[in-house]
């Protein structure tokens, strides 16, 4: 679905990605992990658009990413839940969701997938006039979701979503992923420094080290790895 | 500056020699005063630049200066008869005293706020001098004491006067370039921020080139009248005033002391052409080419011509050999580090926090913090993303000011002290995200932290070799930063904060974005600092090698502290594994 | 012979009470007519800003344009003619509405989008200097350019209506007059803000505008394309501080380079009212019209621009987050 390769990017005089190759199959759920400042968001930014690279290839479905502008992407069906949540603070949580359905899948499916996220995300129904910079930061991770969703994607892309919240929270939207790509057989590409969780419910991953590919594997053979063990595990 | 080896101020002689040459043997008036005003305009570009070139703060509103300038020399003349040899200088110190006026409340304010603000004052004046009545202001007529009263029947005399305020306000320049007070509003432009940290009081260089500008825009201003003897607030305070400033400087190139006088040397006289040639039937002319000068320099060279061509010059010419050197030496910088045996702890404590707390609009990022570090130790900060980390780093170095607690260091009350006192008390820091000066080379880079010791550049440079010495970049030191490794920015940043000859260095993420090959590297100069006496807090995310480098670990969660201890107890316990390493981390270990 | 005395004393002064309350009556209704004009022209740049983050010095001058096209639609494009010159006038100045909104377009599309939007995104401190700096640019072009095709002679967009006037009382002996012309001004002005309110609060578009401003690369990852938000935005400021010049021009005479008399009333409200906050731009225009209708009771009309910038310093100063801005929080 989605192939990535050779791919180079970076700030200024700065290289952050240096050949970076990935590959995500439709219905999978593949994570890639690293540590700060390995160049993941980097990767997430040069997929939707908003980083430049200076060489390499994104195809995305058979159709050349990097020749399509940022706001044309999301139209194909690919969605960014950015780092940090990005919801729009002056926003209502429902016009938050109105404006995840700009793409025209989005706006087709409306109904059903609205009520959808209510059953999801449940509090995003009870608050659904509230502005969205009055939420609470686990809520407003659930709305990045909810109005990522809201785009009827094919592809959904998840930067960090435990970013910033207590585990209690980032566990409950964990499980809350995990059974919303049970339901709708979504493929997800995730981002993650919580790296056990990533790699459990992943299946496949990429370990991202200094903007390079350092391992990849399945979910069995990456935590068997000693490097992974020991680098992220801990043991 | 490479593209002049020689003495700076040789190029600024020798233009001034060819101007003369060319001006002298000009007999028709109206091209005197054109190469007059060349000169005016050049010199109040230079006055922009000094403040806006140098910090980045974009003054809209320099024709305040030039006005009250303007102002001094006419109505000191009519009023009080005083001699424009004196006037010039008087308003001078009009315009410098008004740069520190302005300069006071102004600096407050950022961006948007302080463009808005620097628009109004001249225009706010403009309607004072109107309502004053000073519609349009000759100067009296002094045929008896013609030298007296700066009123030469000769154009040539204009001209040569103009040369010598340029030349000197040239100088000026060059020399406040290299002086720590242009590395200060260097500084400044990069990042105010990280320059506050290194040391440099970012809010009295800004006063001191205000005042300096203002009081080099209103003695040009003071000129001027002479020059034209008649003075209306339109002419002097108008935003076509402010806008020839800036426009000579951005067109000229901003930054340099070239920009402005290549500005003024193309615009002046293409303006003045056209507006004597077509300014009967299209009177707005010289406007309209101000105008689309600017707009085309924004458009395709937006830091001037001088670093167009000077850009295009370089990639021109052959790389030079010593880059490539250079290359092969960078190897070895940690490789005799791991072997260091540091001394322990000596159990004297050097900073005390004491229930810091700071809360942003109701969210508390750091919340009853308290701990000790003990000189001679490396303490690592950890926690999930959010936690509060590098806001306590911003508590630390004052950045923020706590909403409560105190925060002792060697035993004295630092709580709430600006950021630069924080750095001359002792305290450096690195960032998480790194702003070098690309164009400036590693040692230049450094110097900036080094001025906060320093007495004299001369010490300032030898601090700053020290700190490269001591970070192992020292075969690279000539190198442009532009070409360094995301390895050597960070020692570079290293190098930086160790220029301040801190007591304790607060390291923020130092290893993000390195292999681990090379932040093995990095470990072992941060080591070897710890070794050398130097008490180091380092937040960082990867617990492998912050177990084998910390002494003691400070878990931070919600802003509060979770756990604060030694490392094979801290990563035991299990509230840190459940906030932040993770319940799969027991869960594996159990294994 | 004393108590007659007073009594006549007693009925001067109460004279001059009711002169001066008389006064303040008539510039209190000044100040909410022209206050509502510059309600709208700071909704134009508040708009603008709010959207783009970018401050447009050149929107005075934009003004400026709308002035003149809607004084050529009235004497040159036949608009007088067919509508005649009472109410004509009022057409004309709503037709310069679109044509500036054209203009906005273009130049944003042709010079502002070069140095804004997402090709700045990563640009941060040296793109917003580059802004300035471009509409400054422009500034001077369409003022000294206005010079050229424009002349210098004073233009005025007169209707009989300007020179007549409702009586409004007396109550207790007092009355109040109103403007025609004024009025009317008033009225259209107060009916643009309020379909503009709904467009933003309502509409697709005005969802998306606001998303845009909120956060333009999560807007981006949405899908909404970010640089045709910002120039329709470019678009819809710049035409309705067109229409708000061509009310001005019914009442006060103009020339090209009278955008720089303006440009601080706009800022004033624009900051006033909380930068960013559309609503907030036009109570912080009418307060400005009120400041300065009420300054004339006690100022020389020379100073009353003066008064403003003071206003407009002291504001920036003490409270620039405004006063009507909606505060959201920061996350």
């Amino acid at each position: 679905m989605l192939t990535i390769d050779a791919l180079s990017a970076g700030y200024s005089a700065v290289p952050v990605l240096k050949g970076v190759s990935i590959r995500v199959q439709a219905g999978q759920f593949v994570a890639i992990v690293g540590p700060n400042g390995a160049g993941k968001t980097t990767l997430f930014k040069s997929i939707s658009g908003i980083v430049t690279p200076s060489a390499g290839s994104i195809t995305f479905e058979g159709a050349d990413l990097l020749a399509l502008p940022p706001s044309r992407r999301p139209h194909l069906g690919i969605a960014h839940v950015p780092e940090g949540r990005q919801v729009f603070p002056s926003l209502s949580v429902m016009e938050n969701l109105e404006m995840g359905a700009v793409t025209e899948a989005g706006r087709r499916d409306w109904r059903a997938n609205i009520e959808r996220i209510f059953e999801w995300l449940p509090v995003l129904a009870e608050r659904r006039d509230q502005l969205a910079g009055t939420l609470s930061g686990g809520q407003q991770q659930m709305l990045a979701i909810g109005r990522g969703l809201a785009s009827s994607p094919k592809l959904l892309m998840l930067d960090e979503p435990s970013m910033g919240l207590s585990p209690a929270i980032a566990d409950f939207i964990f499980e809350r992923l995990i059974d919303i790509r049970k339901q709708s057989g979504l493929t997800i590409l995730l981002v993650e420094q919580r790296v056990a969780e990533a790699l459990e419910s992943a299946d496949h991953g990429y370990v991202l080290e200094a903007g390079r590919v350092v391992l990849e594997g399945n979910n069995q053979s990456l935590r068997a790895d000693d490097r992974v063990r020991q680098a992220y595990l801990g043991m | 500056m490479k593209l002049f080896t020689l003495k700076p101020s040789v190029p600024v002689l020798l233009f001034a020699a060819v101007f003369a040459a060319v001006s002298l043997s000009i007999t028709n008036s109206y091209y005197q005063l054109m190469m007059t005003l060349v000169l005016v305009w050049a010199v109040f570009g230079l006055s922009w630049n000094l403040l806006s070139g140098y910090t980045g703060l974009i003054s809209f509103g320099h024709a305040a200066f030039f006005g009250i300038g303007a102002y001094t020399t006419v109505l000191g003349q009519i009023y009080f008869d005083i001699t424009p040899w004196l006037l010039i200088p008087m308003g001078a110190l009009f315009g410098g005293l008004a740069g520190l006026l302005v300069g006071f409340p102004t600096f407050r304010l950022q961006g948007h706020y302080f463009a808005l603000a620097m628009l109004a004052y001249p225009l706010a004046i403009l309607y004072v001098f109107e309502w004053l009545g000073f519609q349009e202001v000759s100067l009296p007529i002094k045929r008896e004491s013609p030298i007296a009263y700066m009123q030469f029947a000769d154009g040539r005399v204009y001209t040569l006067l103009a040369l010598v305020l340029l030349v000197g306000t040239a100088l000026l320049t060059q020399y406040i370039e290299r002086s720590r007070f242009g590395r200060a509003l260097l500084a400044i432009k990069q990042n105010a921020a990280a320059a506050e940290a290194a040391g440099i009081n970012t809010f009295a260089w800004k006063l001191r080139a205000i005042t300096l500008s203002g009081a080099i825009a209103s003695g040009i201003g003071a000129f001027y009248a002479i020059v034209l003897l008649v003075v209306t607030p339109q002419s002097v305070f108008g935003m076509l005033v402010s806008a020839q400033a800036l426009t000579v400087a951005m067109f000229g190139g901003i930054g340099t002391v070239w920009g402005p006088i290549i500005g003024a040397v193309i615009l002046i006289p293409l303006a003045e052409v056209l507006q004597a040639g077509l300014g009967s039937r299209l009177p707005g002319i010289q406007g309209v080419i101000f105008g689309l000068a600017i707009i085309a320099v924004v458009l395709i060279a937006p830091e001037g011509l001088f670093w167009k061509i000077r850009d295009v010059v370089r990639k021109r010419r052959p790389h030079a050999p010593v880059v490539v050197e250079a290359a092969e030496t960078a190897g070895p910088v940690g490789a005799a580090a791991p072997a260091f045996e540091r001394t322990p702890a000596t159990g004297e404590v050097i900073l005390e926090v004491r229930g810091l707390s700071r809360s942003f609009s109701g969210l508390n990022a750091v919340q009853e913090v308290s701990f000790q570090l003990q000189r001679n130790a490396i303490l690592g900060i950890i926690g999930p993303n959010g936690a509060g980390k590098t806001t306590l780093f911003n508590l630390l170095n004052g950045f923020l000011r706590p909403d409560a607690g105190t925060v002792w260091l060697d035993g004295r009350d630092m709580t709430g002290r600006k950021p630069h006192e924080l750095c001359e008390a002792g305290i450096g820091r690195t960032f998480q995200v790194m702003r070098p000066f690309l164009r400036m080379s590693v040692a230049d880079n450094v110097i900036v932290g080094a001025f906060v010791r320093a007495k004299t550049d001369q010490e300032a440079r030898q601090h700053a070799a020290a700190a490269i010495e001591r970070v192992g970049l020292a075969a690279i030191a000539d190198r442009l930063a532009a070409e360094l490794t995301t390895k050597e920015l960070r020692l570079m940043e290293l190098a930086r904060a160790l220029a301040s000859q801190p007591k304790v260095l607060l390291l923020d993420e130092t290893l993000a974005g390195l292999g681990s090959q090379e932040a093995e590297e990095v470990v072992g100069v941060i080591r070897r600092l710890a070794a050398e006496g130097v008490t180091i807090a380092i937040i960082e995310h990867t617990m492998q090698t912050m177990v084998k480098l910390v002494d003691r670990f400070l878990v931070l969660d919600h802003g509060a502290v979770l756990v604060e201890g030694l490392p094979e107890s801290v990563t035991r316990d299990p509230r840190v594994i459940e906030a932040y390493l993770g319940k799969k981390w027991a869960g594996h270990a159990d294994h | 012979m004393g108590r007659r005395r007073d009594a006549r004393l007693g009925l001067k002064q109460g004279n001059a009470v009711t002169a001066l309350v008389e006064g303040i009556f008539q510039a209190l209704v000044a100040g909410l007519l022209i206050g509502a004009i510059y309600g709208i022209m700071c909704v134009g740049l508040g708009l603008i800003f709010g959207v783009m983050r970018v401050i447009n010095f050149a929107q005075g001058d934009f003004m400026m344009l709308g002035m003149y096209a809607a004084f050529y639609c009235f004497t040159a494009f036949g608009v007088g003619a067919v509508f005649g010159t009472t109410w004509g006038p009022f057409v004309s100045i709503l037709a310069a509405g679109p044509i500036l909104a054209l203009v906005g377009y273009v130049v944003h599309r042709l010079l502002i989008s070069r140095v804004s939007g997402t090709r700045t995104a990563s640009l941060e401190g040296e793109g917003h200097h580059a802004q300035l700096v471009l509409t400054l640019g422009i500034a001077l072009v369409l003022q000294n350019g206005g010079l050229m095709a424009f002349g210098s002679v004073l233009a005025s967009i007169r209707t009989p209506l300007s020179s007549s006037a409702w009586e409004l009382g007396p109550f207790l002996d007092m009355s109040v007059f109103v403007n025609k012309a004024r009025g009317i001004d008033a009225l259209m002005a107060v009916a643009i803000m309020a379909g503009l309110a709904l467009l933003i609060s309502r509409s697709r578009l005005g969802k998306q505008l606001r998303a845009a401003a909120d956060n333009s690369v999560a807007a981006t990852y949405m899908g909404i394309d970010v640089d045709r938000a910002h120039r329709i935005a470019f678009a819809l400021g710049t035409g309705i501080t067109a229409i708000a010049g061509g009310l001005l021009a019914t009442n006060y005479p103009f020339h090209p380079f009278v955008g720089v008399d303006y440009v601080i009333v706009m800022y004033a409200g624009v900051v006033l009212g909380g930068m960013g906050s559309i609503v907030g731009a036009f109570w912080g225009g009418m307060t400005i019209g009120l400041v300065q209708q009420m300054s004339t009771l006690i100022l020389p009309t020379q100073l009353q621009n003066a008064a403003i910038f003071v206003v407009f310093l002291l504001i920036v100063f003490f409270r620039p987050q405004g006063f009507f801005g909606r505060n959201v929080e920061r996350t």
